[in-house]
């Protein structure tokens, strides 16, 4: 990579960035987490004034050390289990503007006027991106990783490790966005056909059972089809818990075959908008 | 050495995905725009000036026909490079300043960032900005986005601007500003590629024009040939390059009209003359009338005889 393309790609990185802060996204993200981050030292700053070496008092609850253990991961657990549902379709449903506002009449034109290649204005777009909702998620996760660890001395990396997970998710489910806005030009169209291949996600995970309740050949193939084509949503997020809870990953099959999804999505997207005419 | 822009039988159609219908917006366009012209691209709405325009800087894909600039294919990234470009009807990210706006498309074109901070309060100062550098452009007037815009396109010192109605909305004091502006440009030596409805103010600024109309080259010529006072126009086709030779010596002016040539006289003698030769060579003559002197006029009457 030279220079002019690390100048151009941040260039996009940081308009991605002022579009995000002036969106108020950002700031909005930025916000909740900071609440969520003080209401734990607020929490936990009475459990040490009140706690012993050996003990730790969480939500007014006292533990013995090896409980200590179990609760750091559990609240762990339901941190990264809502970052992973609930601020996977709030990080979809708030930025999913960022890369259609791109292709605007009047402001697509000027972009391309620039000595840029057509793909390296999209994918900085979409770094751009990615990188707005990362800095959110990793402020959190590594603020309340690190609060958590310097008052209870448990220091488990799976939370860490679920954080990077739930951002690789969120890179995958933003292709299909990026994808869609290039062919529809609308982040509310984009929006849909994400949160439909996250609700239908936890559907086709059952494929083993629905292969069993149906009777035809060809809907038993579309099944599979659908659960092996499409991104595992639910299956990474059950990875995801299973980090945090200090369990091994029995399968990647689900992260490899999200991972091809995601370049499938990716590359289509970057040619679409290649031979597109604005 | 090569022209700042150049294209051959350049051709666009859009073709409804649901019907089949097609539009050629540009019908087999070949221009040359020498480097250093002021030159300025006429039509009426829907001519195909825009697309034209997109086609050279691969907003758009042509279906046929090719566009270079500066001799360099005009699909290639790098051949952008030299152009600074004002859209028409743009829209600029109301969430930026004019410095920061100036800062990204500074960058996208290639500018390291000590030259960017060198580069924008100069420009900012030139269109007359300098205080409203870090207001957001959401707070921008008509006239100012025009000229916050003219910066953006002066940003990377362009040895080419292409300018899509670069003065619309902008008050009198302001245009004659745009115009001083590239006035300047144009003593420096950059090309300058105006697109407009204002023909007043093509004519006041461009030496050379094209009109087009329903996609296709409908006349050509510079502004002072075309404009040239009251006269005899003549139109003629299949005219032996000798007999044109000589002809083009007695005329004021000459201009190209849909693949004929067209001469200007001075005098109803000249004129007939002119017709006498002609006829003689066995030359089909396809107009002849008296002429008027104003771009405007002009205009008109290419529009209206296609």
């Amino acid at each position: 990579m030279n220079n002019r393309t690390l100048l151009v790609t941040g260039a996009l990185v940081r308009d991605t960035f002022r579009e995000a802060f002036a969106r108020k996204i950002f700031w909005g993200f930025l916000g909740c987490s900071t609440a969520l981050i003080l209401f734990f030292v607020f929490i936990l700053k009475i459990d040490v004034v009140q706690g012993a070496m050996a003990t730790v008092s969480l939500f007014g609850n006292t533990r013995q050390g090896g409980d200590v253990q179990r609760l750091v991961r559990q609240t762990h657990g339901a941190i990264a289990a809502f970052l992973y549902t609930a601020g996977m379709f709030l990080a979809i449903f708030a930025s999913a503007g960022l890369i259609p506002s791109v292709f605007e009449p009047g402001r697509i034109e000027l972009l391309l006027s620039k000595p840029v290649a057509r793909h390296h204005i999209l994918l900085g777009r979409y770094i751009g991106n990615v990188l707005v909702i990362a800095a959110n998620v990793f402020y959190l996760v590594l603020a309340v990783w690190l609060i958590f660890g310097w008052k209870t001395g448990v220091w488990t990396a799976g939370f860490l490790w679920s954080s990077v997970l739930t951002v690789f998710v969120f890179a995958i489910l933003l292709t299909v966005v990026m994808l869609v806005a290039v062919l529809w030009e609308s982040a509310v169209v984009a929006t849909m056909i994400t949160f439909g291949i996250m609700l239908i996600s936890p559907i086709l995970a059952q494929q083993r059972v629905l292969e069993r309740l149906l009777t035809s050949e060809w809907s038993r193939n579309l099944v599979r089809v659908l659960y092996y084509a499409l991104p595992k949503v639910f299956d990474l997020g059950r990875i995801s818990r299973g980090l945090v809870l200090g369990d091994p990953v029995g399968d990647w099959m689900p992260f490899w075959s999200s991972a091809l999804f995601g370049l499938a999505m990716l590359s289509t997207g970057l040619y679409a908008f290649a031979r597109r005419n604005y | 050495m090569s022209c700042a822009i150049e294209t051959e039988g350049l051709i666009k159609i859009f073709r409804s995905r649901w019907s089949g219908k097609e539009v050629r917006a540009v019908d087999g366009i070949s221009l040359r725009v020498e480097r250093g012209a002021t030159f300025g691209l006429l039509g009426p709405n829907g001519a195909g000036k825009t697309t034209f325009v997109k086609l050279l800087l691969s907003c758009a894909h042509p279906t046929g026909g090719r566009a270079t600039i500066f001799g360099r294919d005009a699909r290639d990234a790098e051949a952008r490079r030299p152009i600074g470009y004002l859209p028409e009807n743009h829209r600029f990210p109301t969430y930026m300043t004019g410095y920061s706006m100036l800062d990204f498309y500074g960058a996208l074109s290639g500018m390291d960032a000590v030259s960017r901070q060198r580069r924008i309060p100069e420009l900012l100062k030139t269109v007359g900005l300098d205080d409203w550098g870090h207001s957001r452009l959401g707070k921008y007037s008509k006239g100012m986005l025009q000229r916050v815009g003219l910066a953006q396109a002066l940003m990377h010192e362009p040895s080419l601007l292409v300018l899509d109605e670069p003065t619309d909305g902008v008050d009198p004091i302001g245009r004659r500003h745009i115009r001083d502006i590239l006035h300047v440009l144009e003593q420096q030596g950059v090309t300058i590629f105006l697109n407009s409805h204002l023909l007043g103010e093509v004519e006041l600024f461009c030496r050379d024009v094209a009109i087009i109309h329903r996609g296709k080259v409908a006349l050509e010529g510079k502004v002072k040939d075309l404009t040239a006072g009251s006269g005899y126009r003549i139109e003629a086709e299949r005219i032996p390059e000798r007999l044109e030779q000589e002809l083009r010596a007695k005329a004021m002016a000459v201009a190209q009209r849909n693949g004929n040539v067209e001469f200007l006289f001075g005098s109803r003698e000249e004129a007939n003359q002119a017709v006498d030769l002609l006829r003689a060579e066995h030359c089909e003559i396809e107009a002849m009338a008296r002429t008027n002197s104003t771009l405007e006029d002009v205009f008109v009457r290419t529009v209206n005889e296609q």
